[in-house]
């Protein structure tokens, strides 16, 4: 249990808390507060909080975020194209982006359908960072003023060369995230399958 | 495109074209900036390994650098020592040179005389000599433009180096963030990727130069000819040009052997040194070391060479091929986004 919980539950289950205040607690109190003007920036309790990472320790979540790249858009920016080579896997740290997708044969000009919308906390993109010729399969559009923490191939490839054993933890959670969507992808297509031989069977 | 992304996406180049002119300006400036670059580049994956994992790997690295070194260091003294001596012994021996070459040249002019009667009325020895000596006075006069130069760059390069140790990541970091969001992904990963075969090719280009020429000293320490630390240094340094730079190694090798007078003097032998140091540069160290990185066909090597040499002199010669490795890159990426929206 991290330290900030332990505090959190003896508050909650009013039990005391330590006699003196040491710098961490001190810290934490100082970053909880809604008046932080610092919290913005705060990328550790940001990635703290996604679920990929849950695995990373402080230090490791630390070093991690060595290797980003905050990107700035504004509402209606696009962030990459269908299509467009991809290179990189972003974070939604502010804001929220739309995904659109073409189908096969329509024109790549066009935005294409409205497929979901990704708010802070998720992410996309991971495909980019593991395929060597990647193509982007939909258009990302910023929804709104939207700030991305993004990592390139260039940052992984560092990171496996400086500190291969976090390279290797994230690279595992970004296969993790893949394996999930091929779950989903594998689920979709059996109850899609499953709806064509009911219509088959009514006609 | 949104106005003031367009504003953006212009201050960008205004600001990229503003540092190519500045550099080409400021070559004083440029140079020694450049060189630590390189210095960076190679040296950066031994930073590698000396700042990062376990504090027992980096003592363990550390120490067994301190061990190189101090290995290392009394072989290159003597090598070092011997190209001293070897220079000394040929700048002395210069006269006597140019006394045989004429000699030679003489016995050579009587024989086409009394062969087909012809009087030649050349003295390409003399020529010669008078050009080295007009070029001699030249490089003397520029010694104070050199010497200001050299206090400049012992000055310049450690501040640079400092700044591509120290501070390269956060001046990075800022730089990159000024890029516009449209051309990032593809910019940033194009920059890498460079970055990357510089480096390999800079420090692929050295290691075989050292290979190159400790075989060339050793083959000629072993016929016993003359100057061999000289020479096995001159053929490393050559080598550095693709193609072109063996036979240029060769040259001084074949000067001094056609000039002395010693009769054990094996010019074949020398020759076959030079040969079998180059076919196992060719066979075995460059596809090994330098291929790989910049994987370009031999011809457009040899073609990339000669430009170079036009545009930048030695320098040219050699940098021009990681540049044009770059381009492939990047025309590659080009073709590739175009046969999508195709």
């Amino acid at each position: 249990m991290s330290y900030e919980k332990e505090i959190m539950n003896k508050v909650q289950n009013g039990e005391s808390l330590p006699d003196k205040l040491d710098l961490p607690v001190l810290k934490y109190l100082w970053e909880a507060s809604p008046l932080y003007f610092g919290k913005k920036e705060n990328y550790h309790e940001f990635f703290k909080k996604i679920s990929v990472l849950s695995s990373f320790s402080d230090n490791e979540i630390r070093i991690f975020t060595k290797f980003l790249h905050r990107r700035e858009f504004i509402a209606d920016e696009v962030i990459f194209n269908q299509g467009d080579s991809g290179y990189g896997f972003y974070f939604i740290f502010e804001g929220s982006v739309d995904i659109y997708a073409n189908h096969l044969n329509s024109n790549i000009e066009e935005k294409g359908e409205f497929i979901i919308r990704l708010d802070r906390r998720q992410y996309f993109g991971e495909m980019g960072l593991l395929e060597d010729f990647n193509r982007r399969s939909a258009t990302v559009v910023a929804h709104e003023n939207t700030v991305l923490l993004g990592i390139f191939k260039p940052d992984l490839e560092n990171m496996l060369e400086i500190y291969p054993v976090i390279g290797a933890k994230f690279l595992r959670e970004t296969a993790l995230i893949m394996a999930n969507r091929m779950g989903q992808l594998t689920k979709e297509i059996m109850a899609l399958k499953r709806k064509l031989k009911e219509v088959e069977q009514r006609i | 495109m949104h106005r003031h992304l367009k504003i953006k996406f212009i201050l960008f180049f205004v600001f990229i074209l503003s540092i190519i002119g500045f550099a080409l300006l400021f070559p004083r400036l440029t140079m020694p900036f450049g060189f630590s670059y390189i210095v960076f580049l190679m040296t950066r994956p031994l930073t590698i390994l000396l700042t990062t994992g376990p504090a027992k790997q980096r003592v363990f690295y550390f120490s067994f650098l301190i061990l190189g070194i101090s290995f290392a260091l009394f072989p290159l003294f003597a090598a070092f020592y011997n190209i001293d001596t070897d220079f000394g012994r040929l700048t002395s021996q210069l006269p006597e040179l140019e006394k045989k070459l004429q000699d030679k040249f003489f016995i050579f002019k009587v024989y086409v005389f009394e062969r087909f009667g012809y009087r030649l009325n050349i003295e390409p020895v003399s020529f010669f000599i008078k050009k080295i000596e007009s070029s001699g006075i030249f490089l003397l006069g520029m010694i104070p433009n050199f010497l200001s130069s050299f206090f400049e760059w012992l000055l310049l390069v450690p501040m640079f180096l400092y700044f591509f140790f120290f501070q390269s990541q956060k001046f990075g970091a800022t730089f990159l963030s000024a890029i516009p969001n449209s051309i990032f992904e593809k910019a940033y990963v194009l920059f890498s990727q460079f970055n990357t075969k510089f480096g390999e090719y800079i420090i692929a280009k050295f290691i075989e130069a050292t290979i190159l020429g400790t075989f060339v000293t050793i083959g000629l320490l072993f016929l016993d000819y003359p100057y061999p630390f000289v020479l096995g240094f001159i053929a490393g340094i050559t080598n550095i040009l693709p193609y072109i730079g063996p036979l240029i190694g060769l040259i001084p090798a074949l000067g001094v052997g056609l000039m002395s007078n010693d009769p054990n003097i094996s010019l074949l032998g020398m020759s076959m040194v030079f040969l079998i140091a180059n076919l196992v540069d060719m066979v075995l160290v460059f596809p090994l070391l330098v291929s790989k990185v910049v994987n370009l066909n031999p011809m457009i090597v040899v073609m990339s060479v000669i430009v170079g040499g036009q545009l930048g002199g030695v320098v040219g010669m050699i940098f021009i091929i990681p540049f044009i490795a770059f381009f492939k890159l990047l025309f590659q990426e080009i073709y590739k986004d175009l046969s999508v929206q195709i």
